[in-house]
C-alpha cells in the first residue's frame, strides 16, 4: 500500500458523491440557518440564532410542532400495529393472501395527492359518503354513544375544516395509506422466522396463539419491528402532500394541521424565508438523526441475537 | 408404565405416500432408533408421534389412550430438533425454563416484570431445576449466554437439557447428531446413551446414520420406504438381516453382495464356493450372497474354496486395512477386512487369494427377503467338496 494512490481511486468517487450530494446541501443548510437569506438577494444578513429562537418560542411553531407530534405519534403506532396484524392474519390464511396484500398494498401505490381529492369527498360534510353513512345510524343503539348522539343531534363533525379534528383526519389519512407498507415488510420478516422454532413451543407447551407470538413471534420479528418503526417515524415526520392537497393556504384549520415539512415548504418557497426554513430543516434532520441513531443503537444491542 | 404404540399409520404428502401402514410399539424405558435413509419417511414417522403431523390413517396411543386428537403441547412428550430450534433471544437458562414457565405457571405468573414476583416460590424451584439440570449436562456455567454464543455442541446440549428439564414420557429427537463435527459426534453418542441409562425414560431417536444406531439403541428399526423392514436388537439387525435392503444399510463398510446359484440340494455356489449348509427352499435358480467384510479372510494360493482378484484400492484405518478387491472376472468388487500384519505387505494392482469364515454366509432370494441356512448331514458335505 505504501507509495500507491490506488486506495483513494476506490473510494474517491463515492466520497465524492457523499460529499456533494449530502453533506454540502447541510452545511449550506445550516449555515443558512444563522442568516436571514431570501432567494435572489445579492448577500445575507449573519443574524445567529435569531432564527432557532423564532422556532422555540413563537406560537406559530409550537403548533407546528403540535401538529407534527400529533400526527406522528398517532401514525406511527397504529399504522405498525396494524401492519403487523394485517401481515399476522395474512400469513395464517392460505387462501386469498395475495388478494389481501393487494388490497392494503393498494394505497401505498396510489399517488397521495389523488388520493386526497377522493378522501376529500368521502369527507365532505353534506355531500360526503362517510357523514351522511354516520347520519344512518341515528336511532339505533349507536345513539347510546353520547358523541355520536351529539352528532346526530347537532349534525357530524365537518371532519377537515374543524380545528379540533383536522389533524386526526389528516393522520387517519396517513395511517390508511402507511399501513399496507409496513405489512409488506413484516411479511417479509414473517417468511423468515424457523417453522421449527414454532414447532419447539409447541413441545414446550405453548398451547395458545397468544404463548406463540410472544415466545417466537414477536422476538423473531425484532429486527423488523425497529426497521418498520423507525421508517414510519421518518415518513410521518415528512408528511407532506395530504396537507398541502387539503389546506394549500397556511396549513388547516388555526394551523392545527402545520407539519414541519409544510411549514418549511410554506417559509422558504412560498414566503422566500430561506433563513427560517432552513433552521426549521435543521431541526427537522435533527429529529430523523436521532431517530436513526435509536435504531442503530437498538439494532446493534437487542434484536440481533447472533 | 408408559408404552407408545403406533398402529397401521398412513401418511402421504399429495400423492407421493410416505408412510405405508407402520405399526411399532414402544416399551417402557427403551432407547429405540428408527433409522433409514434420507426420505424413508422416519422424520415424519417421529413428527406424528410428536403430534407436529397428522397421520391420514392409523392411530398413535400413549399409555393406553388415543392421542390422535391430542395437541402436542398435551401428549407430555419433549423433541429436540435437528436445528435445536433454540429462542435465539432466550439465555439458555431463559430457554430451559420456558417448558416449565408454560406448563406449570398460571396467567398471571407468566406475565413480564410481574410473573416473577406473583410467583417468586415456583420461580425459584424452577431455577433450581434448571441449574439441576444445566449440571447433569454440564453446562451450567454457559447459563447466561444466548444460543447465538455458543458452539455447536454446546447448543446441542442446551438443546437437550431444555428437553429433559422436565419429566416427559418420552424423548424424541430427531438427528440430533447430525450438526455436530465428527469427533464431537462419536463422543456424544456415548453421551447420550449414558444418559439414557441413568434417566430411564424412553427415548425415540431419528438418525440416517446406521452407526448411531448400532452404537446406541436397545432396538431399532430399520425404515425404507415408508415402512419398516426389520425392528429388532442391533445385534439382530447386523447379524441377521431379514432382507437384502437391511443388510445393505447396516454396517460400514457395506456388505457385500455376490451372485450366486441354487442348485436342488440346496447348496448355494458362486464362483469357486459352495457353502456347506444347506437350504431348505426348494426355489432352485439365481440368489444372492451376502458376505461382510470381516468374515472374510486372506490366504495362501491354492487353498480349499479361495477366490482370487485383483486388489484395486486399499483404505488404511489403522486397527483393520480394507482391502477393495475386484473379483469373478472384475465384474464384481468385493470389500474385505484384513488385520495390519497382513494387510500392509499387500499393494495395489497385487493378486490377492481370500476365503470366507463358514458359517457367516447370509443368503437372499430373488425378492430379497432371506433365505435360511442349515447344517446338513456330513456325507453330503463331503459329496460336494
Amino acid at each position: 500500500m505504501q507509495g500507491t494512490n490506488a486506495h483513494w481511486w476506490f473510494v474517491g468517487p463515492a466520497l465524492f458523491l457523499m460529499v456533494v450530494i449530502l453533506l454540502m446541501p447541510i452545511g449550506i443548510a445550516t449555515g443558512l440557518s444563522f442568516t436571514s437569506y431570501s432567494l435572489g438577494n445579492p448577500g445575507a444578513d449573519f443574524v445567529g440564532l435569531e432564527n432557532y429562537e423564532k422556532i422555540f418560542t413563537r406560537s406559530t411553531y409550537e403548533k407546528m410542532f403540535g401538529a407534527t407530534f400529533r400526527y406522528v405519534f398517532v401514525v406511527v403506532p397504529l399504522s405498525v400495529g396494524l401492519g403487523l396484524g394485517a401481515a399476522l392474519l395474512i400469513n395464517s390464511t392460505r387462501r386469498l393472501g395475495d388478494l389481501y396484500k393487494t388490497i392494503y398494498f393498494l394505497p401505498v401505490m396510489a399517488a397521495l395527492i389523488a388520493m386526497a381529492i377522493v378522501w376529500e369527498f368521502a369527507f365532505h360534510p353534506t355531500i360526503g359518503i362517510v357523514n351522511s353513512t354516520l347520519e344512518r345510524g341515528c336511532g339505533t343503539f349507536l345513539e347510546s354513544w353520547s358523541w355520536y348522539a351529539n352528532g346526530c343531534e347537532r349534525g357530524f363533525p365537518l371532519w377537515l375544516t374543524d380545528r379540533n379534528y383536522a389533524i386526526w383526519t389528516v393522520a387517519f389519512i396517513g395511517i390508511w395509506q402507511g399501513f399496507g407498507f409496513n405489512m409488506v415488510l413484516y411479511l417479509a420478516g414473517l417468511t423468515s422466522v424457523p417453522r421449527e422454532l414454532y414447532h419447539a413451543a409447541e413441545m414446550d407447551g405453548a398451547q395458545t396463539a397468544w404463548d406463540r407470538f410472544w415466545l417466537v413471534t414477536w422476538p423473531m420479528l425484532g429486527p423488523t419491528t425497529v426497521f418498520v418503526v423507525t421508517i414510519s417515524f421518518i415518513r410521518s415526520f415528512q408528511v407532506f402532500d395530504t396537507v398541502e392537497a387539503f389546506y394549500p393556504q397556511g396549513g388547516g384549520p388555526s394551523k392545527s394541521v402545520y407539519v414541519m415539512m409544510f411549514a418549511i415548504y410554506e417559509k422558504a418557497i412560498q414566503q422566500n424565508l430561506m433563513g427560517i426554513g432552513a433552521a426549521i430543516t435543521v431541526v427537522f434532520l435533527a429529529f430523523v438523526m436521532f431517530l436513526t441513531l435509536v435504531q442503530r443503537w437498538l439494532i446493534e444491542r437487542r434484536v440481533h441475537y447472533s | 408404565m408408559t408404552s407408545i404404540s403406533l398402529s397401521a399409520i398412513e401418511k402421504s404428502f399429495g400423492n407421493t405416500p410416505v408412510l405405508n401402514g407402520i405399526d411399532l410399539d414402544i416399551t417402557d424405558g427403551e432407547f429405540l432408533t428408527l433409522v433409514g435413509p434420507s426420505g424413508c419417511g422416519k422424520s415424519t414417522l417421529l413428527r406424528i408421534l410428536a403430534g407436529l403431523e397428522m397421520p391420514d390413517q392409523g392411530s398413535v396411543t400413549i399409555n393406553g389412550l388415543t392421542v390422535n386428537n391430542v395437541r402436542p403441547a398435551n401428549r407430555n412428550l419433549a423433541m429436540v430438533f435437528q436445528s435445536y430450534a433454540l429462542y435465539p433471544h432466550l439465555s439458555v437458562a431463559q430457554n430451559m425454563m420456558t417448558p416449565l414457565r408454560l406448563r406449570d405457571l398460571s396467567f398471571a405468573g407468566r406475565l413480564p416484570f410481574l410473573g416473577p414476583v406473583v410467583a417468586r416460590e415456583r420461580y425459584r424451584e424452577m431455577s433450581a431445576q434448571v441449574g439441576e439440570t444445566a449440571r447433569v449436562l454440564k453446562i451450567d456455567h454457559l447459563l447466561d449466554r444466548k444460543p447465538g454464543q455458543l458452539s455447536g455442541g454446546q447448543r446441542q446440549r442446551a438443546a437437550l437439557g431444555r428437553a429433559m428439564v422436565r419429566k416427559p414420557v418420552a424423548f424424541l429427537m430427531d438427528e440430533p447428531l447430525s450438526n455436530l463435527d465428527a469427533a464431537l459426534r462419536i463422543h456424544m453418542r456415548s453421551e447420550l446413551a449414558e444418559l439414557h441409562r441413568s434417566l430411564k425414560t424412553t427415548f425415540v431417536y431419528v438418525t440416517h446414520d446406521q452407526a448411531e444406531a448400532l452404537t446406541m439403541s436397545d432396538r431399532m428399526a430399520v425404515m425404507m420406504e415408508g415402512q419398516i423392514l426389520q425392528l429388532g436388537s442391533p445385534e439382530k439387525i447386523y447379524n441377521d438381516p431379514m432382507d437384502i435392503r437391511v443388510a445393505e444399510f447396516v454396517g460400514a463398510p457395506k456388505i457385500n453382495l455376490l451372485p450366486g446359484t441354487l442348485d436342488e440340494a440346496g447348496h448355494v455356489r458362486c464362483g469357486g464356493m459352495v457353502l456347506s449348509r444347506i437350504t431348505s427352499n426348494e426355489t432352485v435358480g439365481s440368489i444372492t450372497l451376502g458376505l461382510r467384510p470381516e468374515h472374510l479372510a486372506l490366504c495362501e494360493q491354492g487353498a480349499l474354496e479361495s477366490l482370487t482378484g485383483q486388489v484395486v484400492h486399499k483404505e488404511n484405518l489403522g486397527a483393520d486395512i480394507y482391502l477393495h478387491v475386484s473379483v469373478l472376472d472384475a465384474a464384481h468388487r468385493i470389500v474385505l477386512r484384513a488385520t495390519p500384519d497382513e494387510g500392509t505387505s499387500v499393494s495395489i494392482g497385487q493378486t490377492v487369494h481370500f476365503k470366507r469364515l463358514c458359517g457367516h454366509a447370509m443368503v437372499f432370494g430373488k425378492d430379497g427377503g432371506r433365505l435360511g441356512l442349515s447344517n446338513a448331514a456330513h456325507e453330503s458335505v463331503a459329496e460336494v467338496a
